[in-house]
């Protein structure tokens, strides 16, 4: 080995150690639990790949695997429309542009737990916003919005859309202001409308960009806890659960450790997944381009 | 490369130092670590705690103050006791948690300090209530059971007494909500989101009706199942209280909101505050068939870890915060009913609660939840299926009965 080659494993030890002792080895034992019956109760057995089974086999478990899938493709594929949208906005030239580009952000900085109950309350069916909103004073109308199925749902991905669309906005932002503007002057001399230009020249060139959003914001929705915790609580009966919410509960009130290690490895291979696959692409956008 | 070591060395130097923090023992001064919720009532806890070391100026209280919600509470404890931490000396458990903890091997024994002989000056439920495997695990500081209030006003003004059966509050309601014509007023208010309190809310009415929530294929529980679904919840009950806890439902009904509401024995006082103050009666709850009434039990009481290296210090702060001048002190001043049945006779006891009275009687007979090691799972199993139930118009109760039966059933076959 050559001193210059030394010297950069030196340098980057230190960073390994950290990933090794702060990612690699948590996830690791992650795995290793999920493989043992482990609560309080009764001695902790190897127990092979059973929690998976029960994992993919337990009605609750599937339901929770469902809905997951659900809120991560209908909020991303949300976040994104919007989030494209906005940067649009904020991208031109306007008066007020710097007050409007900060109030896109303030969802984004609110705190997920405080955005929560915020949106708790405004949907409440005595008080709530939105109740009154949509039929005023007229009471005997108001909608419990969090009781039933699908406008728990909803709620649930309403709130996440609205609060973390601008952090799409944002990327995407940073995509537009990469595209040189001489391309658009090139193609207003050669006659295209704005619609034109839109489709040739600013989606092909935000593809990028676009996709780097896609990518963060999915991996943050797979991990999606909070906003349940503080809204639903995976209510009602269980069709708003998440899988990190399940997780939780499994782990911490339910005391069964392996099983709930299960329902983390699940997760992580599923980010994994979808980081791998978005990453690929991502770069080889960046190539071609 | 000797950096490195250096720079790793000090990471694991760093982590040891974190993780260890001792506690420090002055001199002649033993500490016990308390672990406490966030009180309702702070000032409470702060004079109880000034009382203590008036009187053991040998013994100093570290408080820990945990989240107020039980369950959440319940996971912080539990995760204490697991990891065997030695800075927790003794503790508060709710009611549910005695089979669990002993199960765990986390509580202590309490059986040669807190003897038969004392155990009988507390209410029957609460020392069954902390009874496992033939061994007394707590030391109960109050008692909690559902009880029935309800707008006397409204009722006196249409000649109703507070109802006995169920069919008779729906009647009554329906007569008050036709005279009064208020889009405002509904009939009932309780505690119905997917959370621990929509299992002490159900185990009542399933119980008024003889059924019972571990069972709840029987025809009984399905019976009372049906009639919350059908005839409470978005009818003589607004659809909301599907979400409701304890706080919003109680809200709704010092609003002037609802003419009938459940909840525990605090609410007399917060309702002596309220718009409605001077219009509230209490009674038992109602029931299907005569004689059935059912108050689910509810209450805390003291734990000390097995891993406590001060046990005897630990068990004089138990003896101390249970004792009759400080369930007096707290029903006094926090409103909390005491688990000591003399105190029901007590006059400073009854002067602050002229309602605890007449609440005895539903004190005596309040009934526990189910009992296992597996509670928080059984709970959780049952919200899920209650709240199903509860919430879907279109849900085939007997599939969803049939599943919560089979997962219990897993759920308890773990538990050796």
């Amino acid at each position: 080995m050559n001193s210059e080659r030394k010297a950069a494993y030196a340098l980057v030890a230190p960073a390994v150690f950290i990933v090794a002792v702060f990612v690699l080895s948590p996830i690791v034992q992650a795995f290793i639990n999920s493989l043992y019956r482990d609560t309080p109760f009764s001695p902790k057995t190897f127990i092979g790949l059973d929690n998976y089974r029960t994992l993919f086999s337990d009605s609750v478990a599937t339901g929770t695997i469902e809905f997951t899938l659900i809120f991560v493709i209908v909020s991303t594929a949300l976040e994104i429309l919007i989030g494209l949208g906005l940067a649009l906005v904020i991208h031109e030239h306007f008066k007020g542009r710097g007050l409007v580009r900060a109030a896109v952000l303030i969802p984004w900085a609110i705190p997920t737990v405080v955005a929560g109950v915020m949106w708790k309350y405004m949907l409440n069916d005595q008080y709530g916003f939105v109740n009154l909103v949509f039929y005023g004073s007229n009471v005997a109308n108001y909608v419990a919005w969090l009781a039933s199925e699908w406008s728990a749902r909803m709620a649930i991905i309403g709130a996440d859309v609205w609060k973390t669309s601008s952090f799409a906005a944002l990327l995407i932002l940073a995509g537009l202001q990469s595209i040189p503007e001489d391309l658009y002057e090139a193609a207003r001399i050669d006659g295209a409308n704005a619609v034109k230009r839109f489709f040739r020249i600013t989606l092909p060139l935000l593809k990028p960009a676009i996709l780097l959003a896609l990518l963060f914001r999915m991996m943050d929705a797979f991990r999606v806890f909070a906003l349940v915790y503080v809204m639903t609580q995976g209510a009602p009966g269980g069709s708003t659960n998440v899988l990190q919410y399940y997780g939780y509960q499994k782990m911490f009130p339910e005391q069964q450790f392996g099983y709930g290690s299960a329902v983390s490895v699940l997760v992580f291979v599923m980010i994994a997944i979808v980081a791998t696959i978005l990453i690929r692409t991502v770069r080889t956008r960046i190539y071609e381009s | 490369m000797r950096r490195i070591v250096l720079i790793a060395g000090m990471l694991i130097v760093g982590m040891a130092l974190f993780g260890c923090g001792g506690s420090d023992t002055e001199s002649g001064v033993t500490s016990v670590n308390l672990v406490v919720w966030k009180p309702n009532i702070p000032a409470a806890w702060d004079s109880a705690l000034a009382m203590f070391h008036e009187a053991h100026p040998d013994i100093k209280i570290v408080r820990e103050i945990g989240p107020h919600s039980s369950s959440q509470f319940h996971d912080l404890v539990a995760q204490k006791l697991r990891n065997q931490d030695p800075s927790v000396d003794a503790f508060l458990m709710d009611v549910i948690w005695t089979p669990e903890f002993a199960a765990a091997g986390w509580a202590m024994p309490l059986d040669e300090r807190f003897p038969p002989s004392e155990q009988d000056k507390f209410f029957d439920g609460c020392i069954q209530a902390d009874v496992w495997d033939g061994k007394i695990y707590g030391v109960p500081l109050n008692i909690d059971a559902g009880i029935l209030y309800y707008r006397k006003d409204l009722l006196d003004q249409y000649g109703f007494e507070p109802p006995t059966t169920w069919a008779a509050m729906i009647d009554q309601i329906d007569s008050i909500q036709a005279g009064e014509n208020d889009p405002n007023l509904n009939g009932f208010s309780g505690q119905f989101r997917q959370y621990e309190g929509l299992i002490c809310d159900m185990l009542e009415i399933v119980q008024s009706n003889g059924g019972r929530l571990t069972e709840p294929e029987s025809p009984e529980t399905m019976e009372a199942i049906a009639f919350v679904r059908n005839e409470l919840i978005g009818d003589a009950a607004p659809e909301g209280v599907l979400t409701y806890s304890e706080q919003e439902s109680l809200d709704l009904f010092t609003s002037g909101g609802a003419v009938f509401h459940r909840n525990w024995p605090y609410a007399w006082s917060v309702s002596k505050e309220s718009p409605i103050a001077g219009q509230v009666g209490i009674a038992r709850l109602p029931s299907f068939k005569d004689d059935m009434s059912t108050s689910t039990l509810g209450g805390w009481r003291f734990g000390i870890s097995r891993y406590s290296k001060n046990p005897d210090a630990a068990w004089t702060v138990v003896e101390f915060f249970t004792s009759p001048q400080m369930q007096r002190h707290f029903a006094v001043n926090a409103g909390r009913a005491p688990a000591r049945k003399t105190l029901y006779q007590d006059s400073a006891v009854l002067a602050a609660n002229p309602h605890f009275e007449e609440m005895y009687p539903v004190f005596e007979t309040a009934t526990p939840r189910p009992r296992t090691p597996v509670y928080p799972e059984v709970s959780n199993i049952l919200q899920r299926f209650l709240h199903s139930a509860l919430s879907q118009d279109d849900a085939d109760l007997e599939a969803l009965a049939a599943k919560a039966a089979t997962e219990m059933e897993t759920a308890l076959g773990r538990v050796q």
